[in-house]
């Protein structure tokens, strides 16, 4: 069917275009739009319906949102409050210790998993013997949901039978330390299951990184004399840069959404020494009636991942440039 | 200078390299400059002691960097490990001390109560439910979009995908107070209502398959395929849905496997939409469900490592089986995420 309809549309452009009327012109290049807006509509609309019903109108209603309160629950209506809830949001500690606590822990997590991944990385890089084998192994948390990783974490960080309490109190004597139940301790355990559930990622993805590294840069640089941390250093380094900046941002948009763990490992706690931002939304909408602050601080957080996401993009393009 | 090259070269050497034991091949006294005999013999003889200490030290290298990495190893597989215990045995004898590693009473009573006492087998189901059907929908809606983006001229194309692509990053929990809102709008609709609302699959399932990511591979992948495919069966008279059923997604099967899995995966993970959006025990999943097994004061633990351990081990089974198309497919999410 298709077929007939494009084929006389050709052929006209090629010989029977000038005896058409203007008018005649004009409805048959009409109908060809048409059919190819409906065509395209055919395969686009199944997508189209659930992103936009599910993604594009709420991403736009959370800003309409974010001025006003209530409405999540039958017998608390929406009800327009205009900046109340903004100027709430610059002002709530609680979520401020949310926001100290994410950033923190954004910091140390990527600072600690990127290292320790480049490390790895080059490692296995170097030493190929058997290096399917430890790829594979560190793969292997990224295998159970997070939530069960932080489970599993939960057994090995218990104070009377995990591991960590046994092998401290066996080797340094004392009593045994509550990864969970104390203060800096439970935000730095957090950080521990998360680099351990993400380091095979960032591992394999450094790994593919520095194999497109050219051989033959690495085999110049070396006859020239070049010690390996010069190597790394003036060549492996640039060469990966692009990749670097752009797992930066993957990394903290997603370490930005940090949830699972602290949801069944510490719950916030304690003394909100957990506490993170999207914690803190989820607590306000679900657990007390504060919807207004969660709204506000939902599209807070979209505005700075989108900031972030728009800055790098801008960074990496100017690089290019600069390149070029 | 020979020499200190020659030393300097064979620093960087290892096995891997392509020129292995350089120092004795560069010391080869065939260069235009080469020094008379005998003091070419005499730095030989150091060259070749160098070598040799540079040997030893690559070796004992390379046992710390294999001793490291094993250590990672364990790291990493361990806490799996340390559920096995405790899975099998009275969550009172935990506390023992000194730690009882191997139970003396080893009991499977964690696992006749996550089966009779809990809905453990209705969460999987609904799991299977929920994965499957998310990764079914995304393969087909998103297959389908990337062919339109790929293939079909349309007004407006461009500006439509840029607009799509922007909603890459938007983070799932930025939404989920107006996406939970709008579900629950739908719910109170006549008729679709009772298929779309809150504690329903398709509440569950819908929101869970909006990634653009999926549209944006599809597309680059069907891009990559030669246009006289699509010519020779034009002219064969095949229209558009002919040509992507039968020429088109034959073609991508081996993206749609990756994409599959990387989509199954990520979904079966998923624990916050499911959290709110699947309260009810009927339509609880096995993550969500599992979290709930944690008491918030009182801790089962046989009972929680039982479960955890049970959901762990058929996914490692699966991957060990299919590791390559798993790391294909969390590579394949990042690098174009």
């Amino acid at each position: 069917m298709t077929t007939v309809d494009v084929a006389p549309q050709t052929a006209s452009e090629d010989w029977a275009a000038p005896i058409l009327s203007d008018a005649e012109y004009r409805w048959r290049a009409r109908r060809y739009r048409f059919r190819t807006v409906r065509r395209a509509a055919g395969f686009l609309s199944p997508y189209l319906i659930i992103w936009g019903v599910f993604l594009a109108v709420p991403a736009v209603w959370g800003v309409f949102l974010s001025f006003n309160q209530g409405g999540l629950i039958r017998g608390d209506p929406r009800v327009f409050v205009g900046f109340d809830n903004w100027s709430r949001t610059l002002s709530d500690s609680e979520l401020r210790t949310a926001v100290r606590n994410t950033s923190i822990y954004v910091v140390i997590a990527i600072g600690v998993v990127f290292t320790l991944a480049i490390f790895l990385a080059s490692l296995l890089n170097h030493y190929r013997k058997g290096s399917n084998f430890f790829k594979v192994a560190l793969y292997f948390p990224l295998l159970a949901p997070p939530i069960l990783g932080a489970l599993m974490w939960f057994f090995m960080v218990n104070f009377d039978f995990g591991i960590l309490n046994l092998l401290k109190r066996g080797i340094f004597g004392g009593d045994g330390i509550r990864f969970l139940g104390d203060n800096p301790h439970a935000l730095l355990t957090i950080v521990a299951v998360e680099v351990w559930r993400g380091l095979g990622f960032w591992v394999l993805f450094y790994l593919a990184g520095l194999q497109s590294v050219p051989e033959e840069l690495q085999a110049a640089a070396k006859v020239d004399g070049a010690g390996k941390w010069r190597r790394f250093r003036r060549v492996t380094v640039p060469t990966l840069r692009p990749l670097l900046l752009f797992a930066l941002v993957i990394a903290v948009i997603f370490n930005f959404q940090l949830f699972d763990s602290v949801q069944v490992l510490t719950d916030g706690g304690p003394r909100l020494g957990t506490a993170t931002v999207v914690w803190f939304i989820h607590k306000r909408l679900f657990k007390f009636q504060d919807t207004g602050l969660a709204y506000a601080s939902s599209v807070g957080m979209l505005i700075v991942v989108l900031i972030l996401t728009g800055l790098s993009f801008w960074l990496l393009g100017k690089r290019r440039q600069r390149e070029a | 200078m020979t020499e200190s090259t020659a030393t300097d070269v064979g620093a960087d050497m290892t096995d891997d390299d392509v020129i292995t034991d350089g120092p004795t091949d560069l010391a080869a006294p065939d260069a235009p400059d080469a020094p008379p005999p005998s003091e070419a013999a005499a730095m030989a003889a150091r060259l070749a002691e160098a070598g040799r200490a540079k040997r030893i030290s690559d070796r004992s290298r390379k046992v710390v960097a294999y001793v490291i990495l094993s250590l990672f190893v364990v790291i990493a597989i361990g806490p799996a490990f340390y559920l096995i215990s405790p899975a099998f045995r009275d969550s009172v004898s935990l506390f023992t001390y000194p730690p009882e590693w191997i139970p003396s009473e080893p009991t499977l009573e964690n696992y006749r109560f996550l089966f009779s006492s809990t809905s453990y087998v209705r969460w999987a189901i609904n799991t299977l439910i929920f994965a499957g059907s998310t990764t079914l929908l995304t393969l087909v809606t998103n297959s389908m979009a990337g062919y339109a983006f790929a293939r079909l001229r349309f007004p407006g194309r461009n500006l439509l995908f840029f607009v799509i692509l922007a909603t890459l990053m938007v983070p799932v929990a930025a939404v989920l107070a107006p996406t939970y809102l709008t579900v629950n709008t739908i719910g109170d609709w006549p008729v679709i209502g009772d298929w779309i609302d809150i504690d329903t699959y398709l509440g569950l399932i819908l929101p869970s398959a909006v990634s653009p990511l999926g549209v944006f591979m599809m597309r680059q992948f069907i891009e990559t395929l030669p246009d006289g495919l699509y010519e020779a069966a034009r002219l064969d008279g095949a229209g558009e849905w002919r040509i992507f059923t039968k020429i088109v997604l034959p073609l991508i099967k081996p993206a749609l496997v990756v994409l599959g899995i990387f989509v199954f995966m990520l979904t079966w993970a998923s624990y916050l939409w499911p959290l709110v959006a699947a309260t009810d025990n009927e339509f609880r999943v096995l993550t969500v469900g599992i979290a709930s097994l944690k008491g918030q004061f009182v801790t089962d633990w046989g009972i929680l490592a039982a479960a955890s351990l049970l959901t762990i081990v058929p996914v490692t089974i699966i991957f060990l089986f299919f590791q390559k198309w798993f790391v294909q497919a969390s590579m394949a999410g990042a690098l174009k995420q």
